[in-house]
Parts: structure tokens; C-alpha cells; sequence
């Protein structure tokens, strides 16, 4: 991998703070200084309740930074934008919409016609495995399939970056696994810069071509790890291993 | 956050001025402009007049507003308490036994698909007018909804619950009592409300067709003499009634159930 | 021979449970002094069958049933429309929302039947007072239902939405709307049932004609049999409206799991 490759996402000094009732002013995210190469695939790892989401959803611009700036692309991010493509946790399928109505949405509100974007859709669905289900409804689909949709749903709007929010958080470990590689498998395929959320060492270290540590609130980067081993990588390679204690011996663990 | 706070006051502040414009709407098309007389639309000042007058007058129709309205109550809520104490324990039973539920199901789907008011007339000819008649009216719009809620309240006990108990040894009468009706609290509560909403409701219409005292009584014998600010006054005594029973309701409700929200 | 036991057991002991009601009734009629005054189910269902042929009053069952229907549908339609219209209004619009709730929530506690001795003044005895009444029992049920439905709009889809490029029109259209379809379905089922009790209400309180006319008629000149024939036929008619409006219902919202 190259590293003088283009910063396509800079947060700077980003600070991110919120109101609660009871304690007063929360403060979230503390002085954030990151570059996001592009087509890297950046993971964001730290325990529990520590803000990665936060920072997520102020790159989709769900929220705004209290203070400092996040740019994309050279433009300063203040509101959602096709060209960040969000895959959420609990997969936000429109249930009134069918496998293709979910993947074509994004295409169509753009006011694309409806064979090149019937077109593309299929070929995301194809991508992520998911041929033979375009009529389904989301509710007849398990837990791994309905993540597939999220992915292809995000893919065919064509977005510039991936930000995925503990998108298996909810599966169970096997489909887990399966995900993962099915992931890098569409990533190798298409490529994209993905930001993607976890904290699960393992998906951390499996996924990413560098991890971010976050520390405990007010987070910020505590450590940074490039991950340099041949994909498809090995859960039990000493390597892989190594890298996995000597990350887990950084990390604030708390209940 | 600051400006959210603000933006809610400013709505606030359009809903006053709304309602502080409708009133004067309200006042200037009958005291101010006299477009409507007293006996189509009577004016805001009157309706609020005749609400104080009304508390120790008894003319036109012989009792005063709290006569009426107690005697509304004591009908109304006669009837949906002897209701709830039968429809809360039928509406259990009939969940919790399978062959019960399958026979008397469909013989209570068809009973409850008749509005509690078309009983007035059944009762009305078997016990003639007077308390007697409206109590039953009320008892059995009272108790469908009562039957209806506690039914489906036990009908949502969680399986894993009752295994949880079947782990422990609960008997039959244990997993009802231990585990079905806790869990079923909430909708229980549910339906008191709602069966309160359908007494009262029933009890006005039965009043408006059969009765002698009560609120419903004093709108008919007031529309009968063109006295709309009567009338105004009983539909508003009416609302503001339901409103704090239901509420009581509600409060008792959130006092009992407190742990079972989770639903 | 079991599993057609499990398959039909409903049905069996449904039907079972309908033929012990009626044998009961039939037997406290026939054998204790109930029967003074009560006719019996044989009579009751007979005479209900009769009257699609022989007159009550002026006109038929068929009749009777199809004129409180009438009364009930163009005051439901109306009340129906113009309430998801204003559901929808202060639903999206916050200034809509501050402007009509108050009154919304000042009428909706006065229960339709509250209304009637002020429909009689204000529109008289003929239809455009039942008209006014029925429009007014189903108008704020469904506004406040569609309400509330497009206030349950999930936070997390709009996100997705916006995320995926949707302006506010799409939004509206694309998430806003079928996520309030169910609710505007359960609002309009809750005032189709509160329409056809307040229309009985009103027939029984001034009418010359219709299913309310048929009973307050009976009790009038002690006619029993007439009474429960009226019960009848409004618990046919609402049992089958109730029922035409689910069947609509799990076509309409099939993606719903309610709806399966």
C-alpha cells in the first residue's frame, strides 16, 4: 500500500459536546486531529460508549461538530451527503420497500432513470451475493442478508467513503465471520475509503489497513496501528495474534 | 440546545395567540358584531355567565350542574366498576383456558360489534327507565373493553416467562397469578382507561335518550328550549369530567404498574 | 383424524359455543318467566329474515341498513380525507401543529354523542345533522392518529434517507408517508366503529328510518322482538364492516409483520 495517497476526509480540532439535563455539558470528542486516506480502509476501535459513533455520524452530518471542522473532499461537511454513504447498525432498511426498492433508493431520489439505475442496483445486489431476493421485504430476511442490503444500498449511491457503524454488531459470531470476509471481498472489489466502527479486536484487526484507538471520553486517537498482513488474513496467524494483544494492551477497558 | 428551547416557547407562543384569536373570533361574530343571536351561537361571555349561574340555579330543567353532574357519576361509575370487576377476571379466564376461549370467543365478538348504546333500548323495556337501565347499559360497554384489554393482555405473556416459571415449579395457578396477570398489568390498565372513556361516552347517550337527571339529561331539555349556552356549558362539563377520570386513571396506573413498562 | 381435530378445533368449538348461547337463550325463554319478555332466538332470527321481505315501518331491512350506511360513508370519506390532510399538516408543519392542536385537543374530549342536541340546533332534524356529527366523530380520530404517525417516524430511516441523498419532498413522500399508511388504517378502523355507534346513537334519538330508528321504534311501542331484530342487523352490519376493513388493511400495509 502507498502511503503518499491523497487525504480525502481531515477532521481538525473537531470537538464534540452534549447537553445532558442532569450533568450539564458532556463532552464527547476532545480535539480530534485525523486524516482519512482515500480508499483506505480506516478502522475506528475503542471500548463501549466512547464516542466512535459520535464521530461517525458527524462525518455522515447527522451531527455538527461543536467546535473545529471535518472536510471531505476539500468541502466542509455540514449536512448528509450522497457522497458519504452510511451503513448503520441495525441495517435502517425501509421495511415498506423491497430488497431492490431499499438499493435503488438512493439512485432514484437523484433522479436517475429507472433502467441505468435498476442496472446498477442489480449489479450491487449481485455484488453482495444477494441475486434471487430483489422482491423480498427486508422482514423475511435474516440478520446477515438485511446488513447485505445496507451495504449494497450504500455501494450503488456510489459514495466517495464507506462509514459503517458496528454494522455486525447484531449478528451472531458465525455470520459475523462470513460478513467480514464477504465485506473484503466487496471492498477488494470495488474499492472505497471505509471508516468503519467496531469494538471487536478481531473485526479490528481482520478488516483494517489501519485502526485508530480511542480512548475513553472525551475521546480522542490514543494509538495508531498500520495493519500491513496479506488479506484474506488469518484469525489464528501469529502475526495477526501478536498485533492483537499488543492493541488490547492499549485499550481503556472499562465495564 | 439553548435554540431549540427557544424555538419551543416561540410555538408556545403561537398557540396562545391561536387560541386567544379564536376566542376573540368566537366573541366578535356574537357580542361584538351580533351576527349570530344567542339561540344559534351564544357569545363567549354568556357561555361562561351561565356556567357560574348554573352551579345554584336549577331552572330550566330542575337541578343545578353539580346535582346533574353527580348524578351522571354515580351512574357512570357504578356501572363501569361492577364492568371492570366482572370483565377483568372473564377477559383472564377466558386467555388462559383454551377451551373456554374457543367457545365463548366468537359469542362475544358478535356481542361487542353492537355499540353499548343500541342495549338502551333492550334495557330501557325490560327495566324501564331510571338508574337501573343506564347502570346495565354502562356495565356492558364497560366490561367488552375490559374483557377485550385483559384478554390480550395475558395473551402477550411472554413464553420465555412462563418457562422461567415452569423451571421453578410454579403450579397453573402460580404462572396465572406469579407471572400472567403481572405481565398483563399494564394492558389491564389500558382498558380500565378505555373502558372509562366508553362508560362515559355511553352514559351521555343514554341520558340524551332516557333519563330524568344527569348531564346529557340537562343538553336535551336545554336544546329543547333553544338554550345553547346550556348546552355549551353541559359539552364542556362533559369533556373536562372525562378528561379527569381518564386522568386519574392514567396516574393510578403508573402507580401500580411501575415496574412492567417495558413492554 | 387428530390433525383435522387441530385444524378445525377453532371452528368447532366456535360454533359449539354460538349453538350453547342460542340453546340457552332458547330454553330461558321457553322455560322461566324471561320468556314474558323476551322473544326467543327461533323468533328473533326468523323475524330478522322476514324483514328483507316485509316491511318495518315504510321499509325493508336491506333498506334500513343501506340508509344508516349512507348516513355514515359521506361524512367518513370527508372526515377521513380532511383529517389525514390536517394529521399530516401538523405533523410536518411545527406551525400548523402550534396553531390547531389546542383546539384539537379542546374538541377531541367531548364525545361525538355529546354533539347531538347541538347538531339538531344548528342543522336541524334532516341528514346534513347526522352528516355533521359523523363527520366530526371520525374527523379527529384520524387527524391524531396520522398525527402521532408521522411523529413516529423512525429517526434512523430519515437519517438513511438524507444520508442517500433524499430532499425534504422525497422525504416526506418516500419515508414520511408509508410510515403513517398503518397508522392512518388503524385511525380510520377506530373511527368507522365510533361512526357506527353514533349514528345508532343519533338514529334512536331522532330519526324516521335506519338500523337506530328500527329499535328506539320497538321500545317505543314495547315491541320487543323488534328490538333484538334491530340488534341483530347492527351487529351483522358492523361485524361485516369491521371485517372488509381488515381484509383491506393486510392488502394495503402487507409489508407491515402486523400486517401477516
Amino acid at each position: 500500500m502507498s502511503e503518499k495517497k491523497n487525504v480525502l476526509i481531515e477532521f481538525r480540532h473537531v470537538d464534540k459536546e452534549f447537553n445532558k439535563p442532569e450533568e450539564g455539558v458532556y463532552k464527547v470528542v476532545g480535539d480530534l486531529n485525523v486524516e482519512v486516506r482515500e480508499n483506505e480502509f480506516l478502522v475506528l476501535f475503542g471500548p463501549g460508549q466512547c464516542g466512535k459513533s459520535t464521530i461517525l455520524n458527524m462525518v455522515a452530518g447527522f451531527e455538527m461538530p461543536t467546535r473545529g471542522e471535518i472536510i471531505c473532499n476539500g468541502n466542509k461537511v455540514e449536512r448528509p451527503g450522497p457522497e458519504r454513504g452510511m451503513v448503520f447498525q441495525n441495517t435502517a432498511l425501509f421495511p415498506w420497500l423491497t430488497v431492490m426498492g431499499n438499493v435503488e433508493y438512493g439512485p432514484k431520489m437523484q433522479g436517475v432513470k429507472k433502467e441505468e439505475r435498476r442496472a446498477r442496483a442489480q449489479k450491487y445486489i449481485d455484488l453482495v451475493g444477494l441475486q434471487g431476493f430483489e422482491n423480498s421485504f427486508p422482514v423475511k430476511l435474516s440478520g446477515g442478508m438485511q446488513q447485505r442490503v445496507g451495504i449494497a444500498r450504500a455501494y450503488c449511491n456510489e459514495p466517495l467513503v464507506m462509514l459503517l457503524d458496528e454494522p455486525f454488531g447484531h449478528l451472531d459470531a458465525q455470520t459475523r465471520y462470513l460478513m467480514q470476509d464477504e465485506l473484503t471481498r466487496i471492498w477488494q472489489a470495488e474499492k472505497r475509503t471505509v471508516i468503519f466502527v467496531t469494538n471487536n479486536i478481531e473485526e479490528a484487526v481482520y478488516l483494517a489497513d489501519r485502526i485508530l484507538v480511542l480512548r475513553n471520553c472525551p475521546t480522542g486517537v490514543k494509538a495508531e496501528y498500520e495493519i500491513n498482513l496479506p488479506r484474506p488474513r488469518n484469525y489464528t496467524d501469529p502475526e495477526f495474534l501478536r498485533l492483537r494483544r499488543e492493541i488490547d494492551a492499549v485499550v481503556d477497558h472499562t465495564l | 440546545m439553548k435554540q431549540k428551547r427557544e424555538k419551543i416557547n416561540k410555538y408556545i407562543i403561537v398557540s396562545i395567540i391561536s387560541v386567544c384569536l379564536g376566542i376573540f373570533a368566537w366573541w366578535l361574530v356574537t357580542d361584538g358584531l351580533e351576527i349570530f343571536r344567542s339561540n344559534v351561537l351564544p357569545s363567549p361571555t354568556k357561555v361562561l355567565r351561565t356556567f357560574g349561574k348554573k352551579w345554584v340555579e336549577t331552572k330550566p330543567d330542575g337541578a343545578t350542574l353539580l346535582q346533574h353532574l353527580g348524578a351522571s357519576l354515580q351512574v357512570a361509575l357504578g356501572g363501569y366498576f361492577i364492568g371492570a370487576l366482572i370483565g377483568i377476571p372473564l377477559g383472564i379466564f377466558m386467555a388462559w383456558n383454551d377451551k373456554i376461549d374457543m367457545l365463548v370467543r366468537p359469542v362475544f365478538d358478535l356481542v361487542r360489534t353492537v355499540p353499548g348504546i343500541a342495549w338502551t333500548s333492550v334495557m330501557v323495556t325490560l327495566v324501564g327507565i331510571g338508574f337501573m337501565s343506564k347502570a346495565l347499559v354502562i356495565f356492558i360497554s364497560a366490561m367488552v373493553a375490559m374483557v377485550i384489554n385483559s384478554y390480550s393482555g395475558i395473551k402477550q405473556t411472554k413464553t420465555v416467562h412462563l418457562w422461567v416459571g415452569q423451571t421453578f415449579g410454579a403450579s397453573n395457578w402460580e404462572l396465572l397469578t406469579k407471572i400472567a396477570i403481572p405481565s398483563a398489568l399494564p394492558m389491564i390498565f389500558t382498558g380500565l382507561d378505555v373502558a372509562l372513556g366508553a362508560s362515559w361516552t355511553t352514559l351521555v347517550a343514554a341520558e340524551l335518550l332516557a333519563s330524568t337527571r344527569g348531564l346529557g339529561f340537562m343538553i336535551q331539555q336545554a336544546r329543547g328550549i333553544s338554550r345553547l349556552d346550556i348546552v355549551i356549558v353541559g359539552m364542556i362539563v362533559i369533556a373536562i369530567t372525562g378528561s379527569i377520570l381518564s386522568a386519574i386513571i392514567r396516574k393510578i396506573g403508573e402507580h401500580v404498574v411501575k415496574g412492567a413498562r417495558l413492554q | 383424524m387428530k390433525k383435522v381435530y387441530e385444524k378445525y378445533k377453532r371452528i368447532y368449538w366456535g360454533v359449539l359455543g354460538i349453538f350453547i348461547f342460542i340453546c340457552i337463550w332458547y330454553a330461558a325463554t321457553k322455560f322461566t318467566g324471561f320468556g314474558n319478555i323476551m322473544p326467543d332466538p327461533i323468533t328473533v332470527f326468523g323475524g330478522f329474515f322476514r324483514s328483507f321481505v316485509k316491511p318495518i315501518g315504510t321499509k325493508t331491512m336491506a333498506l334500513h341498513i343501506l340508509i344508516s350506511l349512507s348516513r355514515v360513508l359521506v361524512p367518513y370519506v370527508i372526515g377521513g380525507v380532511l383529517g389525514v390532510i390536517v394529521g399530516v399538516l401538523m405533523g410536518w408543519y411545527k406551525l400548523a401543529d402550534a396553531i390547531l392542536m389546542p383546539y384539537i385537543q379542546m374538541i377531541r374530549p367531548i364525545p361525538p354523542i355529546a354533539w347531538i342536541p347541538l347538531s339538531i340546533i344548528w342543522f336541524g332534524f334532516d341528514e346534513s345533522s347526522k352528516y355533521f356529527l359523523i363527520f366530526l366523530a371520525c374527523f379527529f380520530t384520524i387527524a391524531v392518529t396520522t398525527y402521532n404517525g408521522v411523529h413516529s417516524v423512525d429517526d434512523t430511516l430519515v437519517r438513511a434517507a438524507r444520508m442517500l441523498g433524499a430532499n425534504d419532498r422525497q422525504l416526506f413522500t418516500t419515508i414520511v408517508l408509508p410510515t403513517t399508511v398503518p397508522y392512518i388504517f388503524s385511525g380510520l378502523q377506530v373511527a368507522l366503529g365510533s361512526a357506527w355507534a353514533t349514528i345508532v346513537a343519533a338514529e334512536m334519538i331522532r330519526s324516521s328510518e335506519g338500523v337506530g330508528w328500527l329499535i328506539v321504534r320497538g321500545q317505543d311501542v314495547g315491541n320487543m322482538e323488534q328490538i333484538m331484530i334491530g340488534i341483530v342487523a347492527i351487529a351483522l352490519t358492523g361485524l361485516l364492516i369491521t371485517t372488509l376493513m381488515r381484509v383491506l388493511e393486510n392488502k394495503l400495509c402487507a409489508w407491515t409483520v402486523r400486517g401477516k
